[in-house]
């Protein structure tokens, strides 16, 4: 037999004298390898987004907010002509529960206050919000400059306020940023901006957004001023609303007990809010969990796909296989002559088949990344490929190799050197 | 050279038979034929007289049906086919008619071949390889291929190739068959000068003109030897 060495060496040789010819066998490969790296990639780019959107919520978290419940029939408020105040959401009595249950370490409490932020006479598209000094951290945002609101502005009920980034962009005008220390005016007071906030995990909460769009205040001095309630003008009929919170962030202790936690406070909301569904719960974890589960699915069938392409692309490569053993009796018989084995033939084209298409998987990987990467800049759709994919796509193309040079070489072993000799 | 060396190549009774559609034809009948180290052993007959069946069993890439072959007190009848490969490999220089060189690789690259079959390490194959081209006088064609050869230059390449790996003789078939006579003939003075320096050389050939060349000479005609005869040198 042959030193490895040079039966390696050989095969490459025998592939790059046809370089036309082997880009040309591994197109199947090429183009399997390819479609099956940029799909992956898409959908990877996908999860990863939608992915990072529900981890910035928090996975040690449970979301609960407020909805204003649906309408009934008889207690229509439109047949009213005064409002009396339309009280829906979560409570106080809900937030004292809730910090006395197992596994909460704590709640932290966000009030859309429903006041509008002005920039001269317009209305900003920004949402005005009452918070507790934890809401920085567990909204996993930071602070760019300036300062986030302290216990002290809490206990003194500073007119103070934090502004998001975005909130910045359209208070300010573009590339001011020595904003703080600026007033703000929101309905009739003024507060002074202490710091900005930024987020740039993409958190979004709820009815409330992004906390990048929104204006912080000390959650003490919202309640001494609005109170829980809220006027709305914009009807003919002032519309009275009074929520004491619209959102909760809950934080727990433990986080393998988080789905028991979220089946307690389930319970507990189902049996204290009975009458209407007022409230909603978000289990980012869950969340997460079921992203994956569909996204495993999609993985089945993605990998179906692949597979069913490879064996496509290794057909193709056989075909072309067992021509080339047929066009090569005399080489082959020769170097039987010569004193080549059976298993060195056999090696030889085994050898220059899994090149071949392992050369056919480098190329489909660079096909692919590029496919992906124009997906990227002109769809505008986050890609990403992962290593794992790609030494996958690798180890399955030269894998492919084995499976379907094997046939071809076998049958170049068993070529007959007397029948070479004869058609001299 | 004469019947009296030491013979390395034994072949007793030998019978050769193929089947065709069930009936049996018998390409070999009998014979019997030995050749001494260092002898110039020629095979002479038409087309259709076992002559390369002779050749394939000789080569042994074909086994007989019956009867002993041994090559340097070797019985290889009894040989399986890897076996069969590496005496192939070791003993046997196989020279083609057609020349049978790899047109993509350059005359060097060709000559070491079986020295790659052999495990032979680089540098050595390299060496080697020079020293056979110089050897057969094509020391001026270093890093030509074949394509750029003329057909007994070509020849020279195939003869060096089969000496790669010191074989116990050099097996030829009609290695003149392609080539006009004047070259023809320097090949045949080559293979001279090798036999002269000790290499034992069969040749298969339906060229009677070639007669005078060998050291023994035999005759094959319908599966059986008709002639045979020794001449000394």
């Amino acid at each position: 037999m042959m030193l490895p060495s040079d039966a390696l060496r050989l095969s490459l040789h025998n592939i790059l004298l046809h370089k036309v010819r082997s880009i040309l066998t591994s197109l199947g490969i090429i183009f399997g390898v390819g479609s099956v790296i940029a799909m992956l990639a898409v959908s990877e780019g996908a999860k990863r987004a939608a992915l990072q959107q529900i981890e910035a919520m928090g996975i040690d978290k449970i979301i609960i907010y407020s909805q204003k419940p649906p309408p009934s029939g008889a207690d229509s408020q439109t047949s009213r002509s005064i409002q009396y105040a339309e009280s829906y959401g979560l409570t106080n009595i809900d937030l004292v529960n809730l910090q006395k249950m197992d596994n909460i370490k704590r709640v932290t409490v966000v009030r859309n206050v429903r006041k509008n932020v002005l920039k001269g006479l317009d209305r900003l598209d920004v949402k005005l919000v009452a918070v507790t000094p934890d809401f920085l951290e567990d909204s996993g945002s930071e602070i760019e400059s300036g300062r986030w609101l302290t216990p002290a502005d809490m206990k003194n009920k500073q007119p103070v306020c934090v502004i998001g980034t975005e909130a910045r962009r359209k208070l300010f005008a573009l590339g001011q940023t020595d904003v703080v220390g600026s007033l703000l005016r929101i309905d009739t007071e003024s507060y002074k901006i202490v710091g900005v906030l930024r987020n740039d995990m993409g958190t979004q909460y709820p009815e409330l957004g992004t906390p990048g769009n929104m204006v912080f205040i000390p959650y003490t001095l919202s309640e001494a001023l609005f109170g829980s309630f809220t006027i709305s003008k914009e009807t003919a009929v002032p519309v009275v609303t009074q929520i004491d919170y619209d959102v909760f962030i809950v934080s727990v202790d433990k986080l393998e007990y988080i789905d028991n936690t979220a089946n307690r406070v389930t319970q507990y909301f189902n049996t204290s809010h009975s009458k209407v569904k007022d409230w909603d719960i978000i289990i980012p974890l869950d969340l997460l969990k079921q992203r994956e589960a569909t996204q495993n699915i999609f993985t089945i069938v993605m990998s179906s796909i692949a597979g069913i392409s490879l064996i496509v692309g290794g057909i193709g490569i056989m075909n072309i296989m067992l021509a080339s053993v047929y066009e090569r009796r005399k080489e082959i018989g020769t170097r039987r002559a010569l004193g080549a084995q059976k298993g060195d033939i056999l090696f030889q084209f085994l050898i220059e088949t899994v090149f071949l298409t392992s050369m056919g998987g480098i190329l489909g990987i660079l096909l692919g990344v590029g496919i992906s990467k124009i997906i990227t800049h002109y769809a505008n759709m986050p890609t990403y490929y992962s290593p794992v994919s790609i030494i996958a796509a690798l180890l399955i193309s030269s894998f492919v190799g084995v499976l379907f040079g094997t046939y071809p070489a076998w049958k170049a072993a068993q070529q007959n050197p007397i029948d070479v000799l004869r058609s001299n | 050279m004469s019947e009296n060396a030491e013979k390395i190549v034994r072949l007793e009774h030998i019978f050769k038979t193929y089947y065709a559609g069930g009936n049996p034809v018998p390409v070999l009948k009998d014979v019997n034929l030995s050749v001494g180290r260092g002898e110039f052993l020629g095979i002479l007959g038409t087309s259709g007289s076992g002559k390369s069946t002779m050749l394939n069993i000789l080569g042994m890439l074909d086994v007989p049906t019956s009867g002993l072959y041994q090559l340097e007190e070797v019985q290889v009848d009894l040989l399986t086919d890897a076996e069969l490969a590496t005496i192939r490999n070791r003993k046997i220089g196989f020279i083609f008619q057609g020349f049978n060189l790899f047109p993509h690789l350059t005359i060097e690259q060709n000559v070491e071949i079986p020295m790659l079959y052999g495990r032979t390490d680089r540098k050595t194959r390299r060496e080697r390889a020079h020293e056979l081209i110089e050897r057969v006088g094509l020391g001026h064609r270093f890093g030509h291929r074949p394509n750029q050869l003329s057909g007994g230059e070509c020849q020279r390449v195939a003869i060096a190739r089969a000496l790669s790996n010191y074989p116990a003789f050099l097996l030829a078939d009609e290695p003149t068959g392609n080539l006009d006579e004047k070259t023809g003939l320097e090949i045949m003075k080559l293979f001279h000068e090798l036999n002269d320096s000790g290499v034992t050389i069969i040749m298969v050939t339906h060229n009677p003109d070639l007669d005078e060349h060998f050291d023994q000479i035999v005759h094959l005609r319908d599966g059986r030897i008709t002639f045979q005869e020794y001449r000394k040198k």
